[in-house]
């Protein structure tokens, strides 16, 4: 039988290499693949829909002219404008995420972490946020109850 | 550690006919700490940060025997900890005021391994697990905040993770992945807790013992012009009693630190009272600040504009926070001069300007001088003209002193920013527009003394 010449077991040790390879990358893909699932949070679920504030919401909305209700996951600020007129608009600040407020003497929303400031349809009057924020419906109903439905494009997650 | 390691009785010698010790006794005895006409004070730092993380170690052990994480028993374990168990609130204080510390000494020490050019060959991977280390430190800070899950570390938490999805690509991942949800919530807090008490710690050790590790090997860093220090120090015992003094200071310190200011010293970013229970339905409270450590970033996130070059405004200021911190790690390999065992007093000055940019920052992101109550907020323009105003002081005063004491003649660094400083502050100009201008003046600089080859001077570091 004649010997196989060296550049073919050559050939051979680099398949061997490249397959050991492969299997490395493949181990350290089966490993790391179900640990970054994991990481990943389940999608939450929560009433994404249309939501009704509830007693102690209303009453504090009566009171300070605002209230902060949670919709899905989100976070959704809730007011009454000098000429009573009920709004509502997202409220996580679009510069870092931080919960803003309505300030009734100055007709505006501020975010006390950066100083932004937005006026009552959530566009950005001043300070860092990039983006406005966005804008929920809001009805009284004929009971007096208060239904916050969120935006047709919503992507509350 | 004076004895002879000849003996072959006693528990070294039952050791020693095991484990060969000798040879790490000949390495102990022998091993010396470098003397020149430099001060030695920068050689302690180090100690001293890492006889702050041991009380981190020790104290946090102890938090962990009461502490819950859980939506209703964080802020009501810290609180039972702080108010019930005896000397719980001094755990707490010593936990707090010997992280603050660790920072101080942390940030001390590599600007003082900044100055002398310890940084530079052979010694690279001892100043990159250094900044490391102070990245992990940071890490504590931040994912320890967290832990008492009150209206401070909601919003903190709120705001440093929002920053991550301003990464490309992957940053709506590395949200979801840091808060465990959408949103800050009790899910984030469990993620935080486990980094704040076995991952981070877990690098740290590997880290901290790679760090030894390197020193040990090399021997701390000679004089820069010096290959070989003219004489040495014994560090058993000599250094290493000095070492042991200092820790009693820093014991000393942080115990009375602890005692008579049990929550801090009640300026934003250094206070620790608990305050009240996270609300996440709670708006922001005015005057809400990070810790100390991070107000330069705070400040910078309030001074990038909504959008910048195609960006949102904290995409642009993190990329540039980013940047900074990457030239900072990568200053072995930049300073060119230190890697020739030349004086580079260019790098020096930058080492002062980085202090200049970053006190400036602050006393921004206190409002100081900025007016402001309960009920009105302060000026912004106000407070950057009063803050201008301290920031050039101490310039001109540290400049004067580098120059009379330190004999330094290299100062474009320090004046581009000076010059940032003045046209934010007293001209009025943005921030940005300061800088740019700034840096423009500074690329002037550097060309002009390049060309009247004047960088070559011969200047101390």
């Amino acid at each position: 039988m004649k010997t196989t010449p060296p550049d073919v077991v050559h050939t051979r040790r680099s398949l061997l290499d490249y397959l050991l390879g492969l299997g490395f990358i493949g181990f350290a893909a089966s490993v790391f693949y179900p640990v970054l699932r994991y990481l990943k949070p389940l999608a939450a679920a929560g009433p994404g829909g249309p939501l009704k504030l509830t007693a102690d919401e209303l009453t504090k909305l009566t009171h300070e002219h605002s209230v902060i209700t949670r919709l899905g996951t989100g976070r959704v600020l809730v007011f009454e404008d000098a000429q009573q007129k009920l709004r509502a608009l997202d409220a996580r600040c679009t510069h870092e995420g931080c919960t803003v407020q309505y300030v009734p003497g100055d007709s505006v929303i501020w975010c006390a972490c950066h100083n932004g400031r937005y006026d009552l349809d959530g566009r950005v009057l001043a300070g860092p946020p990039p983006r406005p924020l966005a804008i929920y419906g809001c009805t009284r109903d004929a009971d007096g109850s208060v239904t916050v439905i969120p935006p047709k494009n919503s992507s509350e997650s | 550690m004076s004895g002879e390691p000849e003996s072959g009785g006693g528990v070294f010698g039952w050791l020693d006919r095991r484990y060969g010790l000798k040879p790490l006794v000949e390495f102990m005895r022998h091993k010396e700490v470098p003397i020149g006409a430099h001060s030695m004070v920068w050689y302690y730092l180090g100690g001293a940060t890492l006889f702050f993380f041991a009380m981190q170690v020790a104290t946090g052990a102890l938090l962990l025997l009461f502490y819950q994480a859980g939506e209703h028993t964080s802020y009501e374990s810290i609180r039972f900890i702080t108010t019930k168990v005896p000397f719980g609130w001094l755990v707490r204080s010593l936990h707090c005021w010997s992280a603050h510390l660790m920072i101080v000494s942390l940030i001390t020490h590599m600007f003082s391994t900044m100055m002398l050019k310890a940084y530079r060959p052979p010694r690279e991977l001892t100043w990159v697990t250094g900044f490391v280390l102070l990245t992990l430190a940071l890490g504590f800070g931040f994912s320890g905040y967290l832990l008492p899950w009150n209206e401070l570390a909601f919003f903190a938490t709120a705001v440093g993770t929002d920053s991550v999805k301003a990464v490309p690509g992957i940053g709506d991942f590395l949200l979801q992945v840091l808060r465990g949800g959408a949103d800050v919530s009790i899910n984030t807090l469990h993620r935080f807790f486990g980094l704040h008490v076995v991952l981070l710690p877990l690098a740290t050790v590997g880290l901290v013992s790679a760090h030894l590790l390197v020193i040990q090997r090399q021997g701390m860093a000679p004089p820069l012009g010096h290959k070989v220090a003219p004489r040495g120090m014994r560090f058993f015992p000599d250094f290493a009693l000095r070492d042991l003094q200092l820790w009693l200071i820093c014991l000393i310190i942080l115990t009375s630190l602890a005692v008579f200011l049990p929550y801090g010293p009640h300026i934003p970013g250094i206070e620790w009272e608990l305050g009240k229970k996270a609300n996440p339905l709670a708006p922001a409270y005015p005057g809400i600040k990070p810790e100390w450590y991070f107000l330069w970033v705070y400040q910078l996130l309030k001074e990038f504009p909504p959008h910048f070059f195609g960006m949102e405004g904290p995409q642009g200021a993190l990329l540039l926070i980013s940047a900074l911190l990457g030239l900072w790690a990568a200053m072995p390999w930049i300073d060119r001069r230190a890697q020739r065992d030349e004086a580079s007093p260019g790098f020096s000055d930058i080492g002062a300007a980085a202090l200049l940019f970053l006190g400036f920052l602050m006393l921004m992101a206190w409002d100081v001088g900025g007016g402001g109550d309960a009920v009105k907020l302060p000026d912004p323009q106000q407070s950057a003209h009063v803050c201008a105003l301290w920031a050039l002081g101490f310039a001109a005063v540290a400049t004067a002193l580098r120059a009379l004491f330190l004999h330094q003649r290299y100062f474009l660094f320090t004046g581009a920013t000076a010059l940032q400083i003045a046209l934010h502050g007293l001209a009025g100009l943005s921030y940005l527009l300061a800088a740019a201008i700034s840096l423009a003046v500074l690329a002037v600089g550097l060309l002009v003394l390049r060309a009247r080859g004047q960088d070559r001077s011969e200047v101390k570091p």
